[in-house]
C-alpha cells in the first residue's frame, strides 16, 4: 500500500512537471498552429537560471522569480526571431525551431559549463514527512501543489477574463477574432511569453527534483510533453493535465514494475493515440 | 536540361577520378580517413534530402535506419566470418529491416500532418534506441562493442575506395530515381498535395515509397560508418545522427542530391578544423553552436542552401530546372 502510494505521488510530481512543459506548447500550438520544438530548451534554461539565481542569492523564491524572467526574456526573443519570419510554414517551423533547440542547449554548455550541475532543495521544502509507513517527500508534494496552483490560476484567466475569451475564440477560429478587430499577432507573442515562463517554471522546479541538472533534459522532457501534448489534443489545456498525469503515472509505475517498458510505454500510447484518434483524447473547445 | 547534366557529368566524372587517386597521391591517412567520413555522411545525407527536398516532409527519426544498418553490419561479422561475403550479406540483411520496418512505420504515420508526423518519427526512433539500450545480449548497450572488419579493409585505402564507388552509385541511382516520373511525383507532392492528390495520385504510396528509399540508403550508410569505426554503440541511433543529416541537407541544399554531399563536406571539415581549434580558444568546443545559427539564418533567408542558391543563380535563365523550394508560399498555407 505504502509502495503504491509513494509510486503515485512519484507519478503525479513528475506528471505536473510535464504539465508545466505541456501547458505552454498546447496553448501555442493551438491558438499559433506553431509546435515549438524548442520548448525543451526554454526548459533547461529555466533550471540552469534557477539554480544560478538559487546559488546567488540562497533564496528559492527569488530563483523561480527569475527563472520565470528568464523565459519571459527568452520567450520574447524566440517569438520576436524565430517564429514571426516563418510564421504560416510548418515545415521551417519545425525546422527552425528544432534549429532553436540546438542553439539553447549548446549556449547553455557556454554559459553553465558542459558538465551536470548539482541543485539542491531548498532546506524549507527538503526533508519528509511519515504518516505510518508511508513516507512523503516534501517537495514532491510542493510540485504537486504548484501543478495544481497553475492549472487553477490558468483555468480561471482563460475562463473568466477577456484575455482569456480572446485566446479561446483565437484557438477555435483565429481569422475570425481578427477579423473583429483584435490584433492577434499581439495575444501570439504573449501567449508565447507565458508558454515559455511555464516551460522555465517547469525547468527551475525539477532542478531539486532530479538534483542534477544537464542541458540534454531539454530534449528528453520535450519529448513526453510532447506525447502529453499529442495524448491531451492540440489546444486543450485540461486535456494536456490529465495526459500528463497519465504519462507521469505511467512513467512511475512501469519504472517500479517493469522498467524496461519504462520510456517505451509512453510512446506506445502516443503512437496508438496518433493512429487511432489523430486529434487527441480531448479536442480544444471554448 | 541535356546540356547542363552533361557539363555536371563531366565535372562530377573528373571530381571523382580526383578523389579516387587521392589516396595513391596523398600519403596523409587523416585526410584518407575524412574523405571517408564525408562520404558516408554524403549517403546518409542524400537520404535524408529524398525526404525532405523531393517529397518536403520532415523525419526526426532517420538514425533509426542508419543504426540498423550499423547494427546489422555490426552484429553479423560479430557473430559470423568477418569475411567479405559475410559483409555485403550485412548489408543487404540490414536494408532488407529497414525497408521492412520503414514501410510498416511510413504506413502508419505517413498519413498524418506535418506535425504530427515529425513527433511520431522522433518517438519511433526513441523506441529504437530505448530496444538497443535494453537488448543488451545483442547490442552491448550504450557501451557497445568492437568488431574485426573483413580483411580486405585492414587497407584503409581499399575501404576509401569502396565508399567512393558507394557513394557515386548511390548518387547516379538517386538521380535517376528523383528524374524518374515516380520521383515526379514526389515532386508534385511537395509542392501541393491537394493537388496531386486531386490528378489521382495516391499519394500516401508514393511517400511511403519515398521513405523507404531514403531508409534502405541510411541503412547502407550505417553499415558503412560501422565498418568505417570497427565499432558501434548506441550513438548510431542517437537524435545527433539525424540532426547531423538534417544540417548537411539544409546547409548543402535541399531538393539538390550534390547539395547534401556539399553540406557533408562542410560541415564535417569543419567539425575537424574547429575542434582543432577549440584547445586555443574554448569556445569552439561549442563549434555545433554556430552550425545552429548558421542553420537559423539559412532556414529564414537562403531555403535553398549552397547549391541550390548557387544553381538557382546561375540556371535560373538558362534552363526550366523546377523551382527549389523548402516549402510552399506563405498564401498556399493560410488555405
Amino acid at each position: 500500500m505504502e509502495l503504491i502510494i509513494n509510486l503515485l505521488i512519484n507519478g503525479l510530481a513528475t506528471g505536473m512537471l510535464i504539465f508545466l512543459l505541456a501547458a505552454g506548447l498546447t496553448l501555442i500550438f493551438g491558438l499559433m498552429d506553431v509546435l515549438n520544438f524548442a520548448h525543451g530548451g526554454l526548459f533547461a534554461w529555466g533550471a540552469f537560471s534557477g539554480v544560478w539565481f538559487y546559488g546567488l542569492t540562497n533564496s528559492f523564491t527569488v530563483a523561480i522569480i527569475g527563472a520565470i524572467l528568464t523565459g519571459i526574456v527568452l520567450g520574447f526573443i524566440t517569438e520576436k526571431l524565430i517564429i514571426t519570419p516563418v510564421y504560416g510554414n510548418h515545415i521551417q517551423q519545425i525546422l527552425i525551431t528544432l534549429g532553436f533547440m540546438i542553439v539553447l542547449s549548446e549556449m547553455l554548455k557556454v554559459v553553465f559549463g558542459p558538465n551536470q550541475i548539482a541543485a539542491k532543495t531548498p532546506p524549507l521544502l527538503s526533508g519528509s514527512w511519515e504518516i505510518g509507513d508511508v513516507i512523503i517527500i516534501k517537495y514532491r508534494l510542493f510540485i504537486i501543489l504548484v501543478g495544481i496552483l497553475v492549472f487553477g490560476i490558468f483555468q480561471f484567466i482563460l475562463k473568466r477574463t477577456k484575455i482569456g475569451l480572446i485566446v479561446r475564440a483565437g484557438v477555435m477560429n483565429k481569422e475570425m477574432v481578427q477579423a473583429l478587430g483584435i490584433n492577434i499577432k499581439q495575444v501570439f507573442l504573449y501567449v508565447f511569453m507565458v508558454g515559455a515562463a511555464l516551460a522555465a517554471l517547469g525547468g527551475v522546479l525539477m532542478a531539486p527534483y532530479s538534483g542534477v541538472i544537464y542541458a540534454e533534459m531539454g530534449m528528453e522532457f520535450a519529448i513526453l510533453a510532447f506525447i502529453v501534448v499529442v495524448i491531451g489534443g492540440m489546444g486543450s489545456f485540461p486535456g494536456s493535465l490529465l495526459a500528463a498525469i497519465l504519462v507521469g503515472l505511467a512513467g512511475s509505475f512501469m519504472a517500479y514494475y517493469v522498467p524496461a517498458l519504462s520510456l517505451a510505454v509512453n510512446m506506445m500510447l502516443m503512437a496508438i493515440v496518433l493512429i487511432f484518434r489523430p486529434q487527441g483524447l480531448f479536442t480544444a473547445k471554448g | 536540361m541535356k546540356t547542363k547534366f552533361q557539363v555536371n557529368n563531366g565535372i562530377l566524372l573528373v571530381l571523382v577520378a580526383a578523389l579516387a587517386v587521392f589516396p595513391f597521391v596523398s600519403d596523409s591517412r587523416t585526410w584518407t580517413i575524412l574523405l571517408t567520413q564525408i562520404f558516408i555522411f554524403s549517403i546518409l545525407a542524400m537520404s535524408y534530402d529524398i525526404l525532405l527536398g523531393y517529397t518536403g516532409i520532415v523525419s526526426f527519426g532517420h538514425a533509426m535506419f542508419f543504426g540498423m544498418g550499423a547494427y546489422a553490419t555490426a552484429i553479423m561479422l560479430d557473430h559470423f566470418e568477418p569475411t567479405l561475403s559475410v559483409f555485403f550479406l550485412s548489408i543487404a540483411v540490414g536494408m532488407v529491416i529497414s525497408g521492412v520496418i520503414s514501410f510498416l512505420v511510413g504506413l502508419l504515420t505517413l498519413r498524418l500532418k506535418s506535425h504530427f508526423f515529425a513527433m511520431l518519427t522522433l518517438a519511433v526512433s526513441g523506441l529504437f534506441l530505448v530496444l538497443a539500450e535494453k537488448w543488451r545480449t545483442l547490442t552491448h548497450g550504450n557501451d557497445g562493442f568492437t568488431f574485426r572488419a573483413p580483411e580486405f579493409f585492414k587497407d584503409r585505402v581499399m575501404f576509401y575506395l569502396l565508399v567512393l564507388a558507394c557513394l557515386v552509385l548511390v548518387y547516379f541511382l538517386l538521380r535517376r530515381f528523383v528524374s524518374s516520373p515516380l520521383g515526379r511525383v514526389l515532386i508534385a507532392v511537395r509542392e501541393n498535395e491537394q493537388r496531386t492528390k486531386s490528378l489521382g495520385f495516391q499519394t500516401l504510396h508514393y511517400k511511403v515509397i519515398a521513405s523507404m528509399v531514403a531508409g534502405i540508403v541510411a541503412s547502407l550508410a550505417g553499415s558503412l560508418y560501422a565498418i568505417s569505426l570497427r565499432f558501434v554503440n548506441t550513438s548510431v541511433l542517437t537524435m545527433d545522427i539525424t540532426l547531423d543529416a538534417l544540417l548537411m541537407t539544409i546547409i548543402g541544399g535541399v531538393g539538390t542530391l550534390i547539395g547534401p554531399i556539399i553540406g557533408a563536406g562542410v560541415i564535417e571539415l569543419a567539425q575537424h578544423y574547429l575542434s582543432g581549434l577549440a584547445k586555443e580558444y574554448p569556445i569552439f568546443e561549442r563549434w555545433i553552436i554556430f552550425f545552429g545559427i548558421i542553420y537559423i539564418l539559412a532556414v529564414i533567408f537562403f531555403p535553398r542552401g549552397i547549391v541550390g542558391t548557387i544553381r538557382h543563380a546561375f540556371w535560373k535563365r538558362k534552363t526550366n530546372e523546377p523551382k527549389v523550394n523548402v516549402a510552399p508560399k506563405r498564401k498556399e498555407l493560410l488555405k
